[in-house]
């Protein structure tokens, strides 16, 4: 039983681990930049999932054409909500920002239930499927994982051969520094939470794709969760940590749960979940910036 | 002089104290306390359960006139608050309706989860407290005294679909049991695997998923290399969703799936595209089309009290204010303002304690079948029925037969 299903799950567990690893990289870039943790996270994610919905249903357009619209959409509420609420915030105790992200997290939820109403929505995106001898894959996911790759391979050329990315990551590194260097650190905020927020909202249209079902305005609490996890599992700060630990969970989701189903009398679903944050500990005792953090 | 001042004093008490005692006969209004689910992860149960009240209670100050009460008609007020689908919001809430807003009975939130968390604070105050949301046989397990359910309990809700697939396949005979690990559920499923042993079920595969799951693959690839015949599962609404979906991304196909909660909501149906819904099929209390009539009600030997079904359709349209057909969360939630309203009839009284006591010994019949409770509160009166998701997504009941609207499609479709 064990080597029937091990290699099937494992590749759905990398596929999704690649969304995964997306939809945090926004998460680690705020707070690598301004020192916020954005509770509101899985609400961005939220977003997303109803922009996709919304152009499928409402248009009858791909969820690929949902992929920039979703980022086009989620930067213009990053500036808006960084002009409106963030900016006042980032030399506030931690806290200030704590509950303004949790309170615009609420908001988003209300919004969003009295625009779509409370219905668990879905819609479905048949782009057909591929029968492998170890497991049956649907084309959604392999898409999902294939723009999950290529959104973070573009965003590390643009933070690595970019000045603009450049100064990013010295505002991430010291921004008292790059700003004596002449960056400007107040835009470079701005740009930042937008990014973030961007790639988060983006990550909902990618997750929809591996996952059509359940978008509901509460959908996002969830991803807040895994999203913490996988980003202090990254080390917090590093986009391309949180993307590679991403990985490593989806793979400790999917592969623990068949090593679990070989112990009698024991439930293996909730110990897989229990398993990620075992890991997540031993993890940080080792090496507590986590998997490519830096002190 | 002193005197005179006395008995005026004591007068004025006298007055305050039936002013603002809601359960003395002179009440202006009987109301109805409730910490429903607006928003949250319940906030569709939770609009169902408001508009079905509210249609009934429209019922009953409108066209019935009122409870009848101390040779007076009294009329129905609805006091609720939103409880965020949490049991901490539920808990204060009901405080709250009993002590701030002196309401006569208090109605329970959705999910069993909620409504075992409220009971004990109703039955500090000895509120009549009355359960349409919570499904557990365990609710009725603690011994409290003021619950009563209206909701049929939870291990029964698959008894019919095994009869159904026994009748109709005796053949089949593997079952696999995925569901989520929460009160109901595991209610839900203990009722079916005892019904599937007794019935000669081989269960060959049992399987529980934690709430707010995002991804079944690893457990649906487990259920898959065991092939099964009949899958039963479920929990709430967006698990439901996903276990049809990913079966569907995993290529299992089974002669018959049968999903508790999410498959009875119109969402389930469109949010999987229609036809990978289709040949799914659910337990339900209550689907338009079924046959509870005035003239039933007199064939079996019971009193008859509410609106029929299309007066109640209309009145629940009327109080969401949008053309929506109510589910089964919206039929027994205003039922059991039906079974309120008749108990306090028959006590001539509006004390929870004498109510509860009347609800006890109350058999009718309504628009949402029959209604009976036993000694615990737990409901023995209401029976189900099984829907089917069938072609061009139409709502077909398939069991019994003596009720059903259609033929069952079966084995389901491949997906």
């Amino acid at each position: 039983m064990i080597f029937e299903l091990l290699p099937g799950n494992l590749t759905h567990g990398l596929l999704l681990g690649g969304v995964y690893g997306l939809a945090t990289m926004g998460l680690s870039l705020i707070f690598g930049v301004m020192n916020v943790v954005n509770v509101g996270h899985g609400q961005f994610i939220m977003v997303g999932a109803f922009v996709a919905l919304t152009l499928f249903t409402a248009l009858g357009l791909s969820p690929l054409f949902a992929i920039p619209a979703a980022l086009v959409l989620g930067m213009a509420l990053g500036f808006f909500l960084f002009y409106t609420v963030m900016r006042r915030l980032i030399k506030a105790p931690e806290l200030a920002s704590l509950l303004a992200t949790f309170a615009i997290g609420i908001l988003l939820e209300e919004v969003m239930k009295l625009i779509f109403g409370s219905d668990f929505r879905g819609y479905n995106w048949a782009v057909g499927k591929i029968s492998l001898p170890i497991t049956t894959i649907p084309m959604s996911k392999l898409y999902a994982f294939v723009g999950s790759i290529v959104i973070a391979l573009f965003l590390y050329l643009w933070f690595s051969k970019t000045r603009l990315g450049t100064a990013v990551r010295a505002v991430v590194e010291d921004s008292e520094g790059a700003k004596v260097c002449g960056v400007n650190v107040g835009w470079i905020f701005a740009l930042s939470f937008a990014i973030g927020i961007g790639l988060t909202v983006m990550s909902g249209v990618l997750l929809t794709m591996f996952i059509p079902v359940g978008i509901n305005p509460y959908m996002g609490g969830i991803y807040t969760l895994k999203a913490f996890v996988i980003a202090v599992l990254g080390g917090l700060t590093s986009p391309y940590g949180a993307f590679f630990a991403g990985l490593i969970f989806g793979l400790v989701e999917n592969g623990a749960y068949v090593l679990f189903a070989q112990i009698p009398g024991v439930a293996p679903f909730p110990l897989t979940v229990s398993f990620a944050f075992w890991i997540l500990f031993f993890l940080l005792l080792v090496k507590p910036t986590g998997l490519l953090g830096s002190k | 002089m002193k005197r005179k001042a006395f008995i005026w004093i004591i007068g004025f008490v006298a007055f305050l104290g039936i002013l603002f005692s809601t359960n003395a006969l002179g009440a202006s209004n009987v109301v109805i306390g409730h910490p429903a689910c607006i928003s949250g992860k319940y906030a569709k149960a939770g609009e169902q359960a408001i508009g079905g009240i509210k249609a009934v209670v429209d019922w009953v100050n409108n066209m019935y006139g009122g409870i009848l009460v101390g040779g007076k008609r009294i009329p129905l007020k609805y006091k609720y608050y939103d409880a965020e689908s949490k049991k901490e919001g539920v808990t204060s809430l009901i405080e709250r309706l009993i002590t701030v807003d002196k309401v006569n009975v208090v109605f329970s939130a959705y999910s069993s989860g909620l409504t075992l968390a409220g009971a004990p604070v109703a039955e500090r105050y000895n509120m009549l407290y009355m359960d349409h949301g919570g499904a557990s046989d365990r609710i009725f397990q603690q011994g409290f005294q003021y619950i009563v359910q209206t909701i049929g309990p939870g291990s029964k809700y698959h008894i019919g679909t095994l009869n159904m697939f026994d009748h109709f396949d005796p053949q089949a005979r593997r079952v696999a049991l995925a569901y989520e690990d929460s009160e109901f559920a595991r209610m839900t499923m203990q009722g079916a695997e005892k019904h599937a042993r007794q019935l000669g079920y081989n269960v060959i595969f049992k399987r529980t998923y934690p709430k707010g799951v995002t991804d079944l693959t690893p457990l649906l690839s487990d259920m898959k290399v065991r092939k099964p015949d009949i899958v039963l599962g479920g929990g709430h609404y967006e698990d439901g969703q996903l276990l049809t979906r990913q079966m569907a991304d995993l290529d299992i196909n089974v002669k018959g799936l049968s999903l508790v909660a999410s498959v009875t909501l119109p969402a389930y149906y469109d949010s999987l595209g229609g036809h990978i819904a289709e040949g799914v099929m659910g337990p339900s209390h209550w689907e338009y089309g079924v046959t509870y009539s005035p003239e039933g009600a007199m064939k079996v030997g019971l009193d008859w009290i509410g609106p029929t079904q299309d007066e109640f359709v209309n009145l629940f349209k009327k109080a969401v204010g949008k053309d929506l057909v109510p589910e089964y969360h919206a039929a027994e939630a205003g039922a059991q303002v039906l079974a309120y309203v008749k108990a306090a009839e028959n006590i001539n009284s509006l004390d929870p304690s004498k109510v509860r006591a009347a609800l006890g010994k109350l058999k009718f019949m309504s628009f949402y079948g029959g209604w009976e409770i036993d000694d615990t509160g737990m409901q023995i009166g209401h029976t189900m029925v099984d829907m089917q998701w069938q072609h061009g997504g139409k709502r077909v009941i398939v069991w019994p037969l003596e009720a059903a609207t259609g033929k069952l499609v079966y084995p389901k479709p491949n997906f």
